[in-house]
């Protein structure tokens, strides 16, 4: 994958995307840019307290004089309108890409605003009824577009627009038959009177079963599946994610408290903990904001960790490298993934390419850069792209000792390249020689005899009436041919013994046995194998039991083959004087290198006075 | 005599072939792969069909699988195996399930006509056929202590000739012998080795190659 091809990558060194996530703030990148941000942040901020300000005093004024509602209770109903609102404001400006703040600020407004419908006002009451119940759909969509600032989950995406649903169809319905009595559920008896604009005459008076069908709906059902997907999420979440989403946990005991109050208030008389039971869910809805923000700011706090890892980089090897950044980051998922500039594509640190995780991953990558090339992607919990300054601290903390490590990586790949092609000169040698020894067979040899028998049928139509010298000449020509014949046989021997070809490894180390001046015992089967792996072991037989013969003073040797999972054994021993070694410049030295080039490897224990044991080990993976 | 012969090489199949024409075999089936050989053997039942080890398509034995096979379906048709290389352990591979019909030679024997020719005969007619250098290369292992060597130069050349397939009147015309006195040798050599009688000539070929390789 190519360094700019994941659309979930995230940029860290060069110029960043969005404002809130550039370095160049903390390289002293261009200062103008980030005046005239602050500027529109500030002014943002102003204009938002000033009109949350005024919309709060008319709030506070419906609850008192309207509703009739006890001081501390109409500020307990602003406190938390009002944290929403701040904690809104507040996450609007640190995290400007993030639509979570704009939504928590419309939903402190729409708080304040509910209040409104206790007006006597029969315009303002009916419009403000009409809308007095979105605002907790409003807190529903919060805390599910929480924190990437939108619904991800389809279920969640289906409960929010039936929240929606559900707050504007019912308060409409309630408008269309109210007129005035009875007493509409949580207002005050006392106060009123009340009158609809959009009511319609009629018999029936369904106004208390609708409120009380919404109360149903609404805290009943919905609030029950709310804290079910909460629920949900948080055991589905990735370790890290699961810390990231505890806010959560504040949201469904808030609503947990909500449903209950909503139900004691409406189908029981108020009981004895009526108050407690309304301070405890004031509190709860306070909450709630509050750590949603804290859990988007979160990063902030973290940033102590930057500080350990400085330190721990000082001295870290390198796979503690990962373990400081997995720590730091607090992502004990996370991979590193390091640049290769030569093949143009990310490898992991033996060199085996690693592909970016997709926009649909649980995970997101965030590239580490130097002067616009990379150096290494952090491939992390996707929950980390909602705390870029940690990413971008972490990242530039490590960008050293990145480029170190991917210098190692890039090396490895370079040993692994090496290795590989060593591999192929190798099997292209042994396929080399294994063609040349059927061109000879095939064509020369064939010829050769092809020729004689030409030669045998003149001599032999010729017959009795022959000259005998006309006979000597072809007969002496047929005795050259077959010497030629046998020259040609031995020396495609050396080059690659027929016998594999015709009857396998066994009936080659039979014949390798056969043709030594020593007792040779062969235990084989008649399996057969790749060519280039017959190959391979008959050589190793072939070297080892020359040396038998030349240098070990043996009286008899034991040649076993045997297929072991997946790896071809072929062993030679002797009862000879020992004392031979790898080391010793001998051809074993040079097989030794030819098994290693096919990811085999060669044995020899060799003890003095005792014998020699020279075993080959070949991958035959069939 | 009937003959189909296997061979991918044009150029020997046709020489291989001719040379047996003009000895008065009928050649009845040309194959250049096992697959045209089994073919022809089916729809001719010849007498003996004459093999090459190595043909397409991996030039390995393909040719020896295939003489596995003819044996197997049609066991009254010889079949003479010819190879570039003879190793007396593949032989005794080969030769180990039933010698009867069956036979082994170098390639380049076919330019000693007579012998050839004796052989595929010899095949054909249910003997057996082992080449020389196999029985040389196991008379070569023969150790100072062991029976063989204290067998007579005679008795050497007569347990040689045995070893390659072939009968006591075989043994008797070429080494000028009657056939009395091959029998006198072969059971002085019976003794001396300590094998039992073999019931007939291919029992014989199979108890001698295998004293001979152990």
């Amino acid at each position: 994958m190519s360094a700019s091809g994941s659309t979930s990558t995230n940029d860290i060194g060069g110029r960043g995307r969005g404002p809130g996530i550039t370095l160049d703030r903390l390289r002293g990148g261009p200062v103008g840019t980030f005046l005239t941000l602050y500027d529109d942040l500030h002014m943002r901020t102003i204009v938002l307290i000033a009109a949350g300000g005024v919309l709060g005093a008319i709030a506070y004024r419906a609850q008192v004089h309207d509703l009739h509602s006890p001081s501390d209770r109409a500020a307990a109903t602003l406190a938390y309108c009002g944290a929403f609102l701040v904690a809104g404001i507040a996450a609007w400006a640190r995290r400007p890409a993030n639509r979570l703040g704009p939504l928590m600020v419309i939903t402190g407004f729409a708080l304040l605003a509910r209040q409104l419908r206790y007006s006597h006002d029969p315009a303002i009451f009916t419009a403000f009824f009409a809308l007095g119940d979105l605002p907790y759909a409003l807190v529903g969509h919060c805390v599910f577009a929480y924190p990437f600032g939108r619904i991800r989950d389809r279920a969640e995406r289906k409960l929010v627009v039936a929240g929606y649903v559900t707050t504007l169809v019912f308060p409409l319905a309630v408008l269309l038959f109210f007129d005035g009595r009875p007493p509409l559920l949580q207002y005050n008896p006392l106060a009123g009177p009340y009158r609809s604009l959009l009511r319609v005459p009629s018999g029936g008076r369904p106004v208390e079963l609708l409120q009380k069908g919404e109360i149903i709906v609404f805290y009943g059902v919905l609030a029950t599946l709310f804290i079910v997907l909460i629920a949900r999420s948080l055991v589905r979440a990735t370790p890290r994610m699961r810390v990231v989403l505890l806010p959560l946990l504040v949201a469904a005991v808030t609503v947990g408290l909500r449903a209950v109050f909503e139900c004691v208030f409406t189908f029981v008389d108020r009981p004895f903990a009526y108050d407690y039971l309304f301070w405890w869910q004031t509190a709860a809805i306070v909450a709630l904001p509050l750590a949603l923000l804290a859990g988007l700011l979160r990063s902030r706090l973290a940033r102590g960790a930057v500080g350990d890892l400085l330190i721990a980089l000082e001295r870290t090897s390198w796979t503690g490298l990962r373990n400081a950044l997995a720590e730091a980051l607090g992502d004990p998922t996370l991979e590193l993934a390091f640049w290769l500039p030569e093949r143009r594509e990310f490898a992991d640190r033996l060199g085996n390419d690693v592909a970016l995780p997709g926009p649909d991953s649980s995970q997101a990558a965030t590239l580490i850069q130097r002067d616009g090339e990379p150096i290494a992607a952090l491939v992390h919990d996707r929950s980390l792209l909602e705390e870029p300054e940690l990413v971008e601290a972490v990242g530039a903390a490590a960008r050293l000792a990145l480029e170190n490590a991917r210098l190692q990586a890039e090396l490895r790949v370079q040993l692994k390249n090496v290795e590989e092609s060593r591999a192929r000169v190798v099997a292209a040698g042994d396929a080399e020689r294994r063609r040349l020894e059927r061109d000879l067979h095939d064509g020369a040899q064939q010829r050769l005899v092809a020729i004689g028998i030409k030669l045998r049928r003149a001599q032999r139509r010729l017959g009795q009436g022959i000259d005998p010298s006309v006979e000597a000449v072809l007969a002496t020509a047929v005795d050259e041919l077959k010497v030629a014949v046998e020259e040609l046989r031995e020396l495609t021997q050396g080059i690659h013994p027929t016998i594999l070809a015709e009857g396998g490894l066994s009936a080659a180390l039979g014949s390798l046995a056969d043709r030594s001046s020593l007792p040779v015992q062969v235990h084989a089967t008649g399996e057969r194998f790749a060519p280039d792996v017959e190959a391979a072991a008959y050589f190793v037989a072939s070297e080892a039991l020359a040396n038998v013969v030349k240098h070990a003073d043996a009286d008899a040797a034991l040649i076993v083959m045997q297929r072991q999972n997946g790896t071809l054994l072929i062993e030679i021993a002797d009862d000879g004087i020992g004392g031979a070694s790898l080391a010793r410049g001998s051809g074993l030295q040079g097989l030794a290198d030819r098994l290693e080039a096919r990811g085999g490897r060669l044995r020899v224990e060799s003890v003095r006075g005792v014998g020699t044991r020279v075993v080959g080990e070949i991958p035959c993976a069939s | 005599m009937r003959v189909v012969i296997a061979e991918d090489s044009v150029l020997l199949r046709e020489g291989v072939a001719k040379l047996l024409e003009d000895e008065g075999f009928e050649l009845v089936g040309r194959a250049a792969n096992a697959d045209e050989l089994l073919l022809k053997v089916r729809s001719h039942e010849p007498d003996v069909a004459v093999v090459d080890v190595r043909m397409p398509p991996t030039h390995t034995d393909e040719g020896a699988r295939a003489a596995v096979t003819i044996r197997e379906l049609h066991p009254d048709v010889g079949v003479l195996l010819l190879s570039q290389v003879v190793e007396a352990t593949f032989a005794l591979q080969l030769f180990s399930e039933s010698p009867a019909g069956f036979g082994y030679l170098l390639k380049d024997r076919v330019l000693d006509v007579d012998d050839f020719v004796e052989a595929v005969r010899r095949v054909a007619r249910g003997g057996t056929v082992v080449d020389p250098r196999v029985v040389a290369e196991l008379l070569g292992r023969i150790r100072p202590n062991d029976p063989v060597a204290s067998l007579t130069t005679r008795e050497r050349g007569v347990l040689e000739l045995m070893a390659e397939g072939r009968s006591n009147s075989g043994i008797g015309n070429k080494l000028f012998l009657s056939p009395k006195t091959v029998e006198a040798h072969v059971h002085s050599i019976f003794t001396k080795l300590d094998l039992a009688p073999a019931a007939d000539d291919h029992r014989r070929v199979l108890a001698v190659l295998a004293y001979l390789r152990s």
